[in-house]
């Protein structure tokens, strides 16, 4: 049996003035942790706004955990978790009493909300940080502690929107890995937002890549990195002409690019026939570059567009 | 590290309902408000101000007990004093439902009036607090992502300045007229006194409403928590100075301030001119010193400009809403 569809959306549009942030976006995703890759100015963040009504729609339907987004607004966000790209606390508050307002605010009893504040800031790794004014606190803190406001009241499905910015390395890391960990070992549905493909490749199963308001690619990550075209870049000191000649017996088209490498669109699932004709020819390859992934490949789609429109 | 689990825990107990989500928004931005040393200093002298007039109404009440303290301390200070004292109460004692009323509803029109000011300047240094910094720090979008809409979101805050009104003037209003009819001589003074406290809490009320929504519009105008407050006084202090200079040039120009428009609500419902005339028609020797009020200021009294008020307020309300709506949104 398949699983209930977590997010749809039908011809989802946003627009802000003249410009289109969303353009008919079409969706059914499943749970898990889905990783919304695009460049800036992508749409990735109005989608997520808009899926949380904190933008209306302009045109089109969507439905998050099976409510009418719309219609049931408070409903919905109760089971909601949400951490904005940029800083949104409460200034003059201390990071527990935070957590804890914010606990309150989705529905908490007081007892129950502070109980749950300490836990998900131990969960997120902050220590004694936790009494201190958050206005004073590093970026690497805040972005724990809006992790932490954002499950403190246990959701279904938690929207992260650029939750690694401003972070350093290893900053990034644990906060991946604890991203990682709300879907894998507790089954909350992740919906991370980045523009960084590194971000999105090591911790989600699902990958909708968006560009200038639209979809380009909604699939699994393992079936994303094992599509490609067919295509190798070969590098080899000489007998330029005689490869050529001899992928073009193959029926392959094959052209010389202006850096010296030969571009092979060989069609196959793997190198081996590539290799062959290496072999036949005794040629030995300095370099065989296979095609870019479908993952790849559209991100570096998704950022050509960007660039274009800019 | 942790002596405890840290691992994430799923939590199953059941939520609770909007009204209390809301009013956990309103107790916080008390809380937050009672943070200001100087807000913590002008609820403690509005309810000094409280306990002065519950001793008012208990050296009032007094007036009604023959021999009681207040007649010994008049006889004390002056033999003449004692016998005017005397008198009066000899008629306050055979009138109690009239001398308690009109005097109740006099003091508390006046002692409303005169605590509003610290009120309104207590709301001035709890504007940034309201809406101020939400916009200023984006908090807007973590209460948007919450279980709640704008408009929770904006009748929380409301209840905020409510509640810091209810704490700085309505609360000391009622609690001095219930402290003052405790220590009255007589228990029928709480039945005579209805008057007054019906006036207070319709104009309380009303007022709170009033300058709650009002200090919420301000308080939108900007994000700079520095600014709004100098809006709110200077709207206060300017309407101020243009009521009375405006009430001999421009009459229609006095309601630019909300102080004014609330001055002449509380006229009308407090009605003080029909207590001084009865007052002056009914109480000996205090209704003669009565009489020396000037005709003008009794015709000010009993026909307040009360469809021009509530134009005014009306207005003022309604641009308050109006920038609300504009200005108050997640992004």
């Amino acid at each position: 049996m398949l699983p209930p569809l977590i997010i749809e959306t039908k011809d989802l549009s946003k627009v802000y003035g003249e410009q289109r942030a969303l353009d008919g976006v079409n969706l059914q995703v499943a749970p898990g942790a889905i990783g919304l890759l695009g460049p800036n100015g992508a749409g990735k963040s109005t989608f997520m706004k808009c899926l949380l009504q904190l933008h209306p729609i302009t045109s089109g339907s969507a439905r998050l955990l099976g409510r009418e987004v719309g219609r049931e607004g408070r409903e919905i966000r109760k089971r909601v978790g949400y951490t904005p790209e940029q800083d949104c606390h409460i200034p003059g508050m201390v990071g527990c009493e935070y957590a804890t307002y914010c606990a309150q605010l989705s529905g908490l009893p007081f007892q129950a909300a502070r109980q749950r504040a300490h836990e998900m800031l131990d969960f997120v790794g902050m220590g004694q940080e936790r009494y201190r004014k958050i206005d004073t606190y590093s970026t690497g803190m805040k972005q724990r502690l809006k992790l932490a406001q954002a499950i403190v009241h246990d959701p279904e499905i938690v929207f992260l929107d650029e939750p690694t910015n401003g972070l350093d390395p290893r900053g990034q890391a644990q906060i991946l890995e604890l991203i990682q960990s709300l879907w894998r070992k507790y089954g909350i549905t992740v919906v991370l937002s980045s523009h960084l493909l590194q971000d999105v490749d090591s911790i989600c199963d699902q990958i909708i890549i968006i560009a200038r308001g639209k979809v380009l690619v909604h699939d699994t990550l393992e079936n994303l990195k094992a599509r490609r075209r067919g295509a190798a870049e070969v590098v080899v000191a000489e007998r330029h002409q005689e490869l050529q000649a001899a992928c073009g017996k193959e029926g392959w088209a094959c052209e010389l690019l202006p850096n010296g490498h030969l571009k092979v669109e060989h069609k196959c699932d793997s190198l081996n026939p590539l290799l062959k004709v290496l072999d036949r020819l005794k040629l030995a390859p300095l370099e065989i570059m296979p095609s870019p992934n479908a993952l790849e490949e559209t991100f570096v789609q998704a950022l050509e567009l960007s660039h274009a429109a800019a | 590290m942790p002596l405890h689990d840290i691992s994430y825990q799923h939590w199953d107990g059941s939520h609770l309902g909007i009204w209390r989500r809301r009013l956990v928004i309103a107790r916080a931005g008390v809380a937050a408000c009672l943070q200001i040393r100087g807000m913590r200093h002008m609820v403690v002298m509005c309810w000094f101000a409280a306990l002065l007039m519950a001793t008012l109404l208990f050296l009032v009440g007094q007036l009604l007990v023959a021999d009681s303290v207040v007649v010994l301390w008049a006889g004390n200070l002056n033999p003449q004093l004692q016998t005017f004292v005397r008198l009066l109460t000899t008629w306050l004692e055979q009138h109690p439902e009239i001398s308690v009323r009109t005097t109740q509803n006099i003091l508390f029109h006046y002692f409303g009036i005169y605590l509003l000011p610290i009120s309104i300047f207590a709301l001035g240094t709890a504007i940034p607090l309201l809406v101020t910094r939400d916009l200023a720090s984006n908090a807007i979008i973590i209460y948007s992502s919450k279980a709640l809409n704008r408009g929770d979101y904006l009748l929380g805050k409301f209840s905020t300045a409510f509640g810091l009104l209810s704490l700085t003037w309505l609360g000391p209003v009622c609690a001095a007229w219930f402290a003052g009819n405790l220590v009255a001589p007589d228990w029928r003074f709480f039945w005579h006194s209805r008057a007054a406290l019906g006036h207070t809490l319709v104009f309380g009320l009303a007022t709170l409403v009033v300058l709650s929504l009002l200090a919420l519009g301000v308080s939108s105008l900007s994000s700079k928590e520095k600014s709004t407050p100098v809006f709110w006084y200077l709207w206060w202090i300017l309407g101020g100075v243009v009521a009375p200079i405006a009430a001999h040039t421009q009459p229609w120009l006095r309601h630019v301030s909300f102080n004014y428009n609330l001055d002449q609500l509380a006229l009308a419902i407090f009605r003080p001119a029909e207590d001084i005339r009865i007052a002056q028609e009914n109480i000996p020797l205090l209704g003669d010193m009565l009489k020396n009020i000037p005709a003008e200021t009794l015709a000010a009294l009993s026909a307040p400009p009360l469809i021009g008020a509530s134009i005014g307020l009306g207005l003022m309300l309604l641009l308050a809403v109006t920038i609300v709506n504009r200005k108050v949104k997640p992004e």
